[in-house]
């Protein structure tokens, strides 16, 4: 279970926030690791089974409300959708993109995907209210992932 | 007249997201502007009233490539100002950890960022999968023992083990850096490969005249310390950074742009400044990879940067190979620290450059105010600078190409633009 993000972003902490809480409900079942960049997340992949990745994300054009969770899954046959393959993290190298790598260079595990929308990214923001309020279900859903993997 | 604009709305490919405007009339350039959607930098007053013990983990979270960076220049500068002697045997151990961070960091861009560029690729996907494959596991191999060794010496997220004021928390044993030795050997060997791969690479040249600024050090090749020079004959302190280089704020940028307070003109950081500044430091293998990836050296090309990563790759893997060889753990791994009030300044040098950090500093130990100011911030004004040197020799190629084109100039300073943020963009349907 990865979370990617910076705790001091704005509501860009939501992926470290959202595993640290996963994780003191299930982690005894998943190693927990929080990244600031989804580049880590190509090292993290080898000799996993499954991938939970929990992210913020940002729709282009801003179609969605701050706060709405998305899901998404990738595995052998299937990629992130193609909008995750934007270039737009602190690493110069979005998750989809770095996943799309990993492909490219060998067999890659299923990898699941939530995030929730931001409202703000902003360095030493707080969480935005509307994310701060959809936190528990992040939670729920990631917690609810673990367990599907796990079983 | 004729007008003709090139926008690139997104530099691809530089650590976060940037724009690059300019507007073309009658042959000639009007406007250059590279737009750097960085926020403000609230760290600096995020750490007023903190107490400077907890420097070290705050800065860390700056930027999430090079934490070590920042966490360096702020225990140096604060143990200096306290007079902290830091035990035998830390010297060595900051500097494995540093060139852990430069291994990780230069491998990530000459392979995932650069050879897309000068290989005509997309991406580094597009990479792989054009032939590169084997090119690429190599470099992500390297780069992964970097990071690796970041994470036993500097610690991780559930480790505890990491830089303080004083030393560090905890100091990695022996055993656990001796098992790196056959990674590196591996390593020593394949960073040859990555050399000989970059070599023939056709990029473009960009022969313009700069100042380069680097740190130098009479001992060694300059990581956590040293005093400033410039290829133009300037020597300065740390303590004499802001009288020297002073940041101007422009209206199309977030960010600010560095320049020198006398001459008002930019200057560039970085690993060419480095290599250019320190020749004679390098070490034997650096000398023989920046020759066989094709660095003729003194050279003022910023394409010549690649060559130099590759350089400087092999150099902190030398030099990681010497310090874990020679390692014995400092005991105590830390000193008790007694604050004192005064200003604390350190520079120390980042994988993408000198980096200067600033600390007034309260009796009690609380920090009064900060000031950070990267080499991305420094290299800003002299990305745009070789912009408007470089593009008028081209401005006749079709749009896609000159786009290309432009995109390398700016990647040449490996920047690093948005530090803290990370975000995806998306548009699927709602799970």
């Amino acid at each position: 279970m990865i979370g990617c993000g910076s705790p001091e972003g704005g509501d860009d902490a939501a992926g470290p926030l959202a595993v640290r809480a996963v994780r003191a409900r299930v982690g005894r079942q998943v190693e927990v690791v929080e990244t600031g960049s989804p580049l880590r997340v190509l090292d993290l992949l080898e000799g996993a089974d499954v991938v939970i990745v929990v992210d913020a994300v940002r729709s282009t054009g801003g179609g969605r409300a701050p706060g709405t969770l998305v899901r998404a899954k990738a595995d052998g046959s299937a990629a992130l959708p193609a909008e995750l393959r934007s270039s737009l993290s602190s690493h110069g190298l979005g998750l989809a993109e770095a996943l799309g790598l990993a492909a490219a260079l060998g067999p890659v595990p299923r990898v699941v995907f939530h995030g929730v929308e931001v409202g703000t990214a902003q360095t030493g923001a707080p969480l935005s209210p509307a994310v701060e309020a959809a936190l528990p279900a992040l939670v729920d859903a990631v917690a609810a992932s673990v367990e599907e993997a796990s079983g | 007249m004729t007008h003709r604009s090139v926008e690139v709305p997104v530099v691809a490919r530089v650590e976060g997201e940037g724009a690059l405007h300019v507007r073309v009339d009658d042959g000639e350039i009007t406007r250059l502007e590279l737009e750097i959607y960085e926020p403000p930098r609230f760290f600096e007053s995020f750490l007023r009233g903190r107490h400077f013990s907890e420097v070290p983990d705050i800065v860390a979270r700056i930027c999430g490539i090079c934490p070590v960076a920042y966490q360096m220049s702020a225990v140096h500068g604060l143990e200096r100002l306290f007079e902290a002697e830091v035990p035998e045997g830390t010297r060595e151990l900051r500097r494995l950890l540093y060139c852990a961070e430069w291994i990780e960091s230069h491998m990530l861009h000459v392979h995932l960022l650069a050879l897309p560029d000068f290989l005509g690729f997309d991406d580094a996907i597009a990479l792989a999968r054009g032939g590169f494959k084997e090119a690429v596991e190599r470099g992500l191999r390297i780069k992964r023992l970097g990071n690796d060794l970041l994470a036993a010496v500097g610690g991780r997220e559930v480790n505890p083990v990491s830089p303080v004021v004083g030393g560090f928390s905890k100091a990695v044993s022996a055993r656990e850096l001796r098992a790196f030795l056959p990674r590196i050997e591996d390593a020593l060997g394949e960073i040859l490969q990555v050399a000989d791969l970059v070599a023939p690479l056709e990029m473009p040249v960009l022969p313009r005249d700069a100042e380069l600024v680097a740190m130098t050090n009479p001992l060694e090749f300059p990581m956590n310390e040293g005093d400033l020079a410039s290829t133009r004959g300037r020597l300065f302190t740390a303590a004499e950074f802001e009288e020297v280089s002073t940041e101007l704020h422009v209206p199309h940028s977030n960010a600010l742009h560095s320049v020198f307070a006398d001459t008002g003109l930019p200057y560039v950081v970085g690993p060419l400044s480095r290599v250019v500044l320190n020749e004679a430091a390098l070490t034997p293998l650096a000398r023989e990879a920046a020759t066989r990836a094709g660095l003729h050296l003194p050279t003022l090309d910023p394409f010549a940067s690649m060559a130099a990563r590759v350089a400087e790759t092999a150099l902190a893997l030398e030099e990681a190979l010497r310090l874990i060889e020679a390692y014995e753990p400092p005991s105590p791994p830390r000193v008790a620290i007694v604050p004192r009030a005064g200003r604390a300044t350190w520079t120390t040098e980042a994988p993408r450059g000198t980096i200067y950090h600033r600390y007034d500093v309260a009796a009690d130990g609380t920090i009064t105010e900060a000031k950070i100011v990267p080499p991305t911030s420094q290299n800003l004004r002299h990305m745009e600078h070789d912009l408007r040197e470089f593009l008028p020799g081209v401005l006749d190629r079709p749009d896609e190409e000159l786009t290309r084109l432009a995109e390398m100039v700016v990647r040449n300073y490996d920047p690093c633009i948005s530090c803290a943020t990370h975000f995806l963009r998306m548009d699927v349907e709602r799970a």
